[in-house]
């Protein structure tokens, strides 16, 4: 069996597509793609997926979205057969879309505003709901290309999913009811026995790691449910932040978990999740750029384009540009050469640092968007170059795990603990410390 | 007497105490990558620049935020009201470079620590600051 860390990226829009693309032979395994982005963009999607790419992919159904406040799938939107300029709020059409090929349950949900929860659950349709989601994940991609006269004959040649996912809901602190109906879901969608693997998401809220009980039922549980795979997403989970005994326990669910033969993913992971493949953690996934955690709920209104930080490869994180410079002379670095070997080698920093070290703030290069605009933001050609030196250097880091054992592993994070070491009042690093007690 | 419970309320003894040293003072906060400098001045007689970081308590959040601004002042500051400069280690303050500018209840500045000419200052970034505080200034 082969035991390389699978890197999935999440594809959260298609302006993403271009990063998708040029990296595409460079060592991903697969995109992910939230059933949400499929509705909005079918076309596009199934362009993507069905001729562009030829790698795995994976549809999330995001039925979670369903059984959350649905306040955070609503927004302003034009209203329909009025003048101009009259607004509603009312659903996003994408999630209506969605609600509506998954069938009368889920779209009864938006009509009746009351979020799915274990007590309004049809017990007595769960077969039907699962099967609609899973069909929608086998059949969707294929239906666009059906509908393209042009391109209807290919349909039969669109590849399958890697995997289909069974309905998924949070699971909250008090837990009992909601982990029923999520083993409920799962054994069902096994039982459904599509063509391909049947894998879940395990949802649920971070304090749960650190509740034994908890962690003991899913061990015992989920593998009697006869799926291949679980997708862990503690909501909000943040392995830079998050203390030594949740990131232990997460490690002891991980390992205990891939005992039973489950394929075990992390659906927000960074480096830490990439490293837990020495103890059976199948891949991680993420977006470009960032998306290493999420909250389960939704941001409510339009999303701030968040800066797009320089990822330190020696610390595994992201950071400010203006930190990292702070740091540069300190460090003695006064040529390119010293750069790339101290910071950073990628193909991106070599291209950006050719002359001298202080084009590295061309990371951070700022501009005022409009000439309206009253504070400056990232220019989108900086947010590029971080997000590629990223991708790079996760490309990197897969390879690096994948060819050396735990000890080694942990010896590098202690190289750059101890390199970093004077630095600890700019860069602050304690994760280090917290992931490798946790790994011990 | 100084509401000393807000940042903001130590914005202006600050800034006229530094006004009074010589310094033109750029009215709003300074941009620098995406944070912004609280108090960013030039005195044009000694062609320095001075960048100030204000702080209700929070001395150390300000001294990392202070070191990074050595990248564009030529002086480097933390200002804080007077009764918690007692938590701050001083030591540390003087060994970067940094300095520290006390604010009494009533709005009286002294300086605890002088700042160190930065040895880490871009030119181009001091420069570029200087232009846009005097285009600002000229409207």
């Amino acid at each position: 069996m082969d035991n390389t860390p699978q890197i999935i990226i999440r594809m959260g829009s298609h302006a993403e597509k271009e990063y998708i693309l040029k990296l595409k032979n460079k060592a991903f395994d697969g995109i992910i793609i939230g059933a949400n982005i499929v509705e909005a963009t079918a076309g596009a999607t199934a362009s993507l997926v069905g001729k562009k790419l030829n790698m795995p992919y994976y549809i999330d159904p995001m039925t979670y979205v369903f059984g959350c406040d649905l306040d955070g799938i609503r927004t302003e939107r034009k209203k329909k057969g009025v003048k101009k300029g009259e607004t509603e709020i009312s659903y996003k059409r994408s999630y209506e879309s969605l609600a509506n090929k998954f069938g009368t349950f889920f779209s009864g949900i938006l009509e009746s505003r009351t979020p799915v929860a274990p007590d309004n659950f049809p017990f007595s349709s769960i077969k039907s709901i699962c099967q609609n989601v899973i069909d929608y994940q086998l059949n969707r991609i294929r239906e666009e290309f059906i509908k393209d006269d042009d391109y209807k004959e290919y349909a039969s040649s669109i590849n399958n999913p890697a995997c289909v996912f069974s309905p998924y809901f949070y699971i909250p602190y008090d837990y009992n009811d909601s982990l029923s109906l999520f083993l409920k879901l799962s054994e069902t969608s096994a039982n459904i026995n599509p063509r391909v693997p049947v894998h879940s998401v395990l949802c649920a809220d971070p304090g749960l790691l650190n509740n034994k009980s908890f962690i003991d039922e899913v061990v015992n549980k989920i593998p009697k449910t006869k799926i291949d795979g679980v997708w862990l997403w503690f909501s909000n989970f943040d392995e830079y932040e998050a203390d030594e005994d949740s990131l232990r326990n997460f490690k002891d669910l991980v390992k205990r978990l891939s005992q039973n033969n489950l394929q075990i993913y992390n659906r927000h992971g960074g480096y830490f999740s990439l490293i837990l493949n020495k103890i059976g953690m199948s891949g991680i996934s993420h977006s470009i750029g960032y998306g290493e955690k999420k909250d389960v709920n939704q941001i409510k209104g339009p999303p701030n384009a968040p800066v797009v930080y320089y990822y330190l490869p020696d610390i595994y994180k992201r950071y400010g540009v203006d930190a990292i410079e702070r740091c540069l002379p300190d460090l003695g670095i006064k040529t390119p050469e010293e750069f790339h070997e101290s910071i950073c080698g990628c193909i991106i920093c070599k291209g950006v640092i050719k002359n001298n070290p202080s084009a590295f703030s061309d990371f951070g290069e700022m501009h005022y968007a409009k000439p309206t605009s009253k504070r400056p933001s990232q220019t989108p050609a900086a947010a590029k170059r971080c997000r590629y030196h990223f991708l790079m250097n996760r490309i990197m880091e897969k390879d690096f795990v994948s060819k050396n054992n735990l000890d080694s592993i942990k010896e590098r994070l202690r190289q750059s603990k101890y390199k970093w070491n004077g630095f600890d009042k700019i860069i602050q690093f304690k994760h280090i410390d917290n992931w490798l007690v946790s790994l011990s | 007497m100084l509401d000393l419970t807000r940042e903001s309320s130590l914005l202006n003894p600050v800034t006229g105490y530094i006004k009074r040293k010589g310094f033109c003072v750029h009215d709003t906060e300074m941009p620098f990558y995406h944070r912004s400098v609280d108090i960013y001045g030039y005195s044009k007689r000694n062609n320095k620049t001075i960048a100030i970081e204000l702080k209700l308590h929070k001395w150390k959040q300000a001294f990392k935020q202070a070191l990074i601004y050595q990248l564009c002042a030529d002086e480097s500051y933390i200002a804080m009201p007077q009764k918690y400069t007692s938590r701050v280690n001083l030591d540390l303050l003087s060994e970067h470079g940094i300095g520290l500018i006390s604010v009494s209840e009533v709005g009286r500045c002294r300086k605890l620590i002088g700042a160190r000419q930065s040895l880490v200052l871009r030119i181009d970034y001091k420069n570029n600051n200087i232009e846009f505080l005097q285009r600002s200034k000229n409207g």
